[in-house]
Parts: C-alpha cells; sequence; structure tokens
C-alpha cells in the first residue's frame, strides 16, 4: 500500500493552520465586501468585492489565496511559510486598500450623505490574512530578518495607504474625521487612566504580595479580598463607587474641590486600581515563593543581611515575575478602562457608547479598534521590555 | 579550634541536639555523620548562628560566636550546601564574588579572587567566569559551590552535603579534588554527611550523632577498629574491617619486591636466592610481568607474562582495599606496587594485610 503511506505523510506534513487560514480567505471573497448606506444611520446595501474593485482584482484576489492554499500542502516547511508569509503580507493590506478604493468609487454616483461601511468580507479577509502571517513567523522563527519582513511590510504597507488615504472614504475614517480632536483627547485620557491605575495599583499590590509571601496571616485575606473585587463586574464596581464618594463629597466639600465626586475620574480610578491588584499581587506572591530556599540560605549563610538577602537575591530573582503581573495588570485595564467612560471619566468608551445610543457601528469601531491596538501596543512594549530588564541568568525561562 | 561546650537545641518539646561538646581542632576536617534527623545539621548551623542554640555555647578560637553579629560572623565562615545554592542571576565570578563584595572589596580584586578560585577547583576560568549557573552540570555548579565558600578566605569551612547532590563517580573525583586542596589550605572544616565511606575517606575526625546526642567522637581508624557501642557498630557495617582498610595506604605494608632485568644473565648466587616466580622489569625499572624460574638461568630464555599496567599492579599512593581488591580480582597473594610511570618499587602480600587487619 505504498499509495496510502503517501497520502497519510502527506496529511501530516501539511500546516493546518495556514489551510485553515487560506480556506478563510476563500470564504471572504464570497462575502459581502461593503456595505453602501444612503445616510450614517440607515441600513445599508451589500455589494462585493468583484462590484467594488472590478472583476480583474478580484481574481487576482482569489489567486493569491489559493496560492496561499497550495502552499498550505508544500511539504518543504520554508517554501510553504515563506509564501504563505509573503501571500498573507500582501492581503492584509491589499484587502483594506480594496475597500477604500471601492467606497471611493461607489460614493462618487451617490450623495453625499450616504456611506460605505466596511462589512464581514474584508473583516474575514484580514483575520485570514492575519493567520497565515502568524503561522508563517512561527515557521520562520530561525530566520528572524525574513520573519520580521513578513511581521513589519504588512503594518507599513497599511499605515502608508492610510496616511495616503487611500481609506478616507470609508464611513469609519468619516467618523472619525469628525471626532478627531475629540478621539486625540479620549485617547489620552483612556492611555493616562489605564496606565496610571496600574501605577498606583503597583505601589499597593507589590508590598500587599511581599506581606502574603511573609505571613501566613496575612496571605489569606489578602487573596480572598483581591480575588473578591476581581470576580465584581466592572459595570457594578463603578456603580458600587458612586453612593459612597457622593456621600463622601457631599460631607467634605474640599474634595469636591480637587474632582473627588460620586461620578467622573475618581470613582473610575479607584476601580481599576481594585482592578489591577490581583494579577500584580498574586505574582508578587509567586515570584517572592519560587525563589530557591538554597539561594536563600546559601545567601544568609555566607553573611548576607535580611535586607541584603532580599536587595540581592530575592528581588532581582522575583522581579521578571512581578513584571508579568504588571503586564497583565496593563493589558486587563486598558480593556477596563472602556467601561469607565459610562460613568463620565472619559476614554474611548465614549464613542463605543454614543456609537451604541446612536445605533452607528462605523463609531463604535472608532472607539473600539484602537482599545485593541492600544491592549496589544502595551503588550507588546511590556514583553519586550521585562526580556531586556530581567536578569540574563534567568532570560530562558522569562521568555517562555 | 571551634569548642562546642554542653551544646542544646529543643524546637518546642522535640529535642534536636543535646548537651553536644566536642572540639575541632584548626587544619582539621571534622565530618559530623548519622541518621536523619540525628542533629548533624543543627549543630552545624549553630556555629554560624543559622540556627540559636537553646543551651550552652560555642567558642571560635577562644571567642564566643555571640560576641559580634550573625552576619559578621558568617563572613568569615566559608558555607557550602548540598542543593549549593548558586544565584541563578548571577554569573559564576559574581556567585563566587559574594561574600567578597559584601565585604567591600574593589572589583578588579574580587575578579582576580574569583579567577584565583576557579584554577583552584580545577576549572577554566575564562570558559566558566561569564557562565551562569543553568548553564552547569552539577559537579561543575559543586565545585563552584566550595569556591565561593572558600572565597574570602575564611579560616573555618562549613560543608553541609557538599557532594551530595551528584553521580557517585563526580562525587569520588569532587572528594579527591577535595582533599587536595585541603592538603594545601589547611582549613578548619566542619562537614555533615550520611555517606559512611565519605567520611571515612575524607575525615581526620568523626563525630557519630545519634538522635541528639554525639556517640562517638575519633579518629576514622579508632571508630570502624572500636565502635564505641552497638549502635556505632552497626552504623559502620559489617565490612567495617574492609573500610578500615581504605584509609591505610599500601605503602605502610609494602616491602621491597624481587624483580629481574630483562635480557640481563644472572649468576649462579642470585640465582639460586629467587623463588619460582619473580617479577620482571626493564631496564628504567619499569614493570614488565612475572616470569617463571623454572625455565634456568638464561633470563633471555623466560616466558614473561605480560602485565597491564593497573589491572595486576597497584598505584602507590592506593590504599590496601584496592590491594586487596586486586588480589581476589586476579587470584592472586601478592600485589606489585608502582609508580605512576610504571616503575616497580615494592609488593604487599595477602599475608601482611590478614595480620594488620586481625583485631
Amino acid at each position: 500500500m505504498p499509495g496510502q503511506g503517501d497520502s497519510s505523510s502527506r496529511l501530516s506534513q501539511c500546516n493546518c493552520v495556514a489551510l485553515f487560514g487560506a480556506s478563510l480567505g476563500l470564504l471572504s471573497l464570497a462575502l459581502p465586501w461593503l456595505s453602501i448606506r444612503s445616510s450614517r444611520l440607515a441600513a445599508g446595501d451589500p455589494v462585493w468585492l468583484w462590484s467594488a474593485v472590478g472583476p480583474l482584482v478580484a481574481g487576482m484576489f482569489l489567486a493569491v489565496w489559493l496560492l496561499a492554499l497550495r502552499a498550505g500542502f508544500d511539504a518543504d516547511r520554508r517554501r510553504s511559510a515563506a509564501t504563505l508569509g509573503a501571500a498573507g503580507a500582501l492581503l492584509a493590506p491589499a484587502t483594506l486598500i480594496a475597500a477604500g478604493i471601492g467606497s471611493t468609487q461607489l460614493l462618487e454616483s451617490a450623495e453625499a450623505v450616504a456611506r460605505s461601511s466596511l462589512s464581514a468580507g474584508v473583516w474575514i479577509g484580514l483575520l485570514a490574512a492575519y493567520v497565515l502571517v502568524h503561522t508563517a513567523a512561527q515557521e520562520l522563527s530561525a530566520r528572524p530578518r525574513l520573519r520580521g519582513a513578513i511581521i513589519w511590510t504588512p503594518i507599513v504597507l497599511i499605515v502608508v495607504a492610510g496616511l495616503a488615504g487611500a481609506y478616507s472614504d470609508t464611513s469609519l475614517a468619516r467618523e472619525f474625521a469628525g471626532n478627531e480632536d475629540r478621539f486625540v483627547q479620549e485617547l489620552g485620557r483612556h492611555i493616562s487612566l489605564s496606565l496610571g491605575s496600574v501605577a498606583i495599583g503597583t505601589c499597593i499590590a507589590v508590598p500587599l504580595g511581599i506581606a502574603a509571601a511573609r505571613s501566613k496571616r496575612a496571605e489569606r485575606p489578602i487573596f480572598v479580598i483581591a480575588s473578591t473585587i476581581e470576580t465584581i463586574p466592572s459595570l457594578a464596581l463603578f456603580g458600587f463607587m458612586i453612593a459612597p464618594l457622593s456621600a463622601l463629597s457631599y460631607a467634605y466639600p474640599a474634595l469636591r474641590e480637587i474632582g473627588i465626586r460620586g461620578v467622573g475620574t475618581a470613582p473610575a480610578l479607584i476601580a481599576l486600581v481594585l482592578y489591577s491588584l490581583l494579577p500584580i499581587v498574586h505574582n508578587t506572591y509567586v515570584g517572592l515563593k519560587e525563589v530557591s530556599p538554597a539561594a536563600m540560605d546559601a545567601g544568609r549563610g555566607m553573611g548576607m543581611s535580611r535586607t541584603q538577602v532580599a536587595r540581592r537575591v530575592e528581588f532581582p530573582l522575583a522581579a521578571p515575575l512581578i513584571a508579568e503581573g504588571v503586564r497583565t495588570a496593563s493589558v486587563q485595564s486598558v480593556g477596563g478602562t472602556t467601561v469607565a467612560a459610562l460613568i463620565g471619566a472619559g476614554g474611548l468608551g465614549h464613542f463605543i457608547f454614543q456609537g451604541l445610543g446612536q445605533a452607528a457601528p462605523d463609531l463604535i469601531l472608532t472607539g473600539a479598534l484602537p482599545v485593541i491596538a492600544l491592549a496589544l501596543v502595551v503588550d507588546i512594549i511590556m514583553r519586550w521590555a521585562i526580556a531586556r530588564l530581567s536578569p540574563k541568568g534567568l532570560r530562558t525561562e522569562a521568555v517562555t | 579550634m571551634i569548642k562546642m561546650d554542653n551544646l542544646t537545641k529543643r524546637y518546642g518539646s522535640t529535642v534536636a541536639v543535646s548537651g553536644l561538646t566536642m572540639d575541632v581542632h584548626d587544619g582539621q576536617l571534622c565530618v559530623l555523620i548519622g541518621p536523619s534527623g540525628c542533629g548533624k545539621t543543627t549543630t552545624l548551623r549553630m556555629i554560624n548562628r543559622l540556627v540559636e542554640p537553646t543551651n550552652g555555647e560555642i567558642l571560635i578560637n577562644g571567642e564566643d560566636n555571640h560576641s559580634s553579629r550573625p552576619e559578621v560572623l558568617r563572613r568569615s565562615i566559608g558555607y557550602a550546601i548540598q542543593s549549593v545554592g548558586l544565584f541563578p542571576h548571577m554569573t559564576v565570578e559574581q556567585n563566587i564574588g559574594t561574600v567578597p563584595s559584601i565585604l567591600g572589596w574593589s572589583k578588579p580584586r574580587i575578579v582576580d579572587r574569583s579567577r584565583e578560585l576557579l584554577d583552584l577547583v580545577g576549572l577554566d576560568a575564562d570558559a566558566y567566569a561569564m557562565k551562569y549557573p543553568h548553564e552547569l552540570s552539577g559537579g561543575e555548579a559543586q565545585r563552584i559551590g566550595v569556591a565561593r565558600a572558600l572565597a574570602a578566605d575564611p579560616p573555618i569551612l562549613l560543608m553541609d552535603e557538599p557532594f551530595g547532590a551528584v553521580d557517585p563517580l563526580t562525587r569520588e573525583m569532587l572528594q579527591r579534588q577535595f582533599m587536595e586542596i585541603q592538603r594545601r589550605l589547611k582549613k578548619t572544616i566542619v562537614l555533615v554527611t550520611h555517606d559512611l565511606d565519605e567520611a571515612i575517606r575524607m575525615a581526620d575526625k568523626v563525630a557519630v550523632m545519634k538522635s541528639g546526642t554525639l556517640v562517638q567522637y575519633d579518629t576514622p581508624e579508632e571508630l570502624l577498629s572500636r565502635p564505641a557501642d552497638s549502635f556505632v557498630r552497626d552504623f559502620v557495617g559489617a565490612d567495617r574491617a574492609l573500610k578500615r582498610l581504605s584509609r591505610i595506604p599500601v605503602t605502610t605494608l609494602m616491602q621491597p619486591a624481587k624483580a629481574v632485568h630483562r635480557g640481563v644473565p644472572l649468576n649462579e648466587s642470585d640465582f639460586e636466592g629467587l623463588p619460582r616466580y619473580v617479577w620482571v622489569v626493564d631496564s628504567e625499572e619499569r614493570l614488565l610481568g612475572w616470569a617463571d624460574t623454572s625455565g634456568g638461568r638464561d633470563t633471555a630464555s623466560w616466558q614473561v607474562e605480560e602485565t597491564q599496567a593497573g589491572r595486576v599492579s597497584v598505584l602507590e599512593n592506593a590504599s590496601l582495599r584496592e590491594a586487596l581488591s586486586h588480589m581476589l580480582g586476579q587470584g592472586v597473594r601478592n600485589v606489585p606496587v608502582v609508580t605512576a610511570e610504571g616503575k616497580l618499587v615494592g609488593e604487599v602480600t595477602l599475608k601482611d594485610i590478614e595480620e594488620a587487619t586481625a583485631e
């Protein structure tokens, strides 16, 4: 049965993730690309890729996705990965640019208030291209330059096309253009609120983590409280904050002067600080508990004082894990801050809730997409910083 | 000298160490041994005050070890433990430099000292100074643990199973190497182990402990030949006679060996005095093998049974135990002793060993 053996080995050699991505990409071509509405809030009519940019371009999309599908079966892993990476790196910006150019062409003949929104085809296409880039990047970890090119080419192309105005006629871009000043303001507020709360949270959580690691008596209450806070839905926690803070600010008008009221920044900040506690307390605790007792015994036995053991041994060894906790808290806080808009603290959630109120999906995206991007950027920067700053002897462990 | 006087440590109602009195003399290696839970590690840790005694005192060179702060005391006492406890975030060089850096030595002096100690423990300084502990094998890590304990040249060394966590072959190599270092440095060492062979091999004096008390404190020879009670007798085991042999170098029982130079004819009187079998050496006294003398005076015609160095002979720094093992293994009643270059220096006979071990 040589044939059977061949087919089974071929199946085990194919890249399942790539096949999934390529199939998803082909599916995207069958879905509506754009949705044309006569006004910002009206219902839309679907437009497919071939009618938006013409059958020739649509045919090219089809060809590249088929190429990717074929590469998923390629037994030569490296050639397969290079093909998949190149396809994904081109398809991601091409998908967006096709949507942008299609919008411009379709709106030329329409009224000024007409809108063109990105539809399922674009989003699925982007997701599929991301899957290809991701699997290619993993396969090519041994070739950092090719890997870098595959990751950065689509990002650069998308940004350059955006700066050149390729998407300016999409509804998303128009919503953004209409809110640009407000956007910058809310973005700044979002960043300062989320990262500021983590900074304050770190100052509280690290000592709590140390206390939990050092004292059996403190350990339980600290974790019970921090975990309980984490289980409260964010909306409820923001709500809880209103009554006591209002009461306080009525009782002591001086507090009102410095901005502590039932709604606004103060309750949002307090809630976000409380949320950031658990990951940092937990990681500080685990970090300190995992320091090898032998290393500490050796340190004390050689004549280090308690502070020297803490400064030279315990904290350098626990630091990477503590930093991981701060990273988790930061990413979580970027998301959590979104809800803060509900109690008047502002932030990118403002656009989401406004969009929900007006049933304007593109306005929602104006808030939601930057939140996702911000969370990713914070995550990437902090991972990089942790890897760079971890003591060299620990780096192998810290990366995993 | 370390003088322990009526040392007692209680944890609640359990007694870890009870009324222990013993002296460790300068330059001696004292091994604390006993079954687990006998209080040997507690005793060791009371010397550098990682454990504070409930009662009794420890004098180091006549001075109470409570006369200075524990940190200051510990910096003058080397400390090496079984799990080594190297700091994973520091290089080998920084690990070795721990105590010097606490003592405020200058950077270049610490670097020089680290390299010197890497040489001492037989590791290439250039290759190892910048490595991290996770890049080391178990044996290398333990050697660096010892180097770190020696860093500030403390007169006293406390070692808690310093060769514990490695395979038997590496352990023996580390022990040999450490004995070599100790011969040169002459530190006052207290070493905890549960490995009797290690104790016999290394100790100047062995302290056998049992549930917190000192049962016998003697030289290894005394311990093996005159166990103080049935506990020690059982502890040292039924093969204590063999263990004793491992303490005695072959040279103590070695006698001149009858040897004949190959190819050199013998005169009548020399030939008459020869036994049936003789050792044959070359012109540089190197052992070639043995020959049957019944063939006559013409040595050139003798059939020389070749010996392979190390298979039939033992080295002059071997123990009687090794010599006996050779005899039993080869089924012979005597074994030639050779130098590292293969020169015949004498022989040891089974009869002599029997006489020496008879009690």
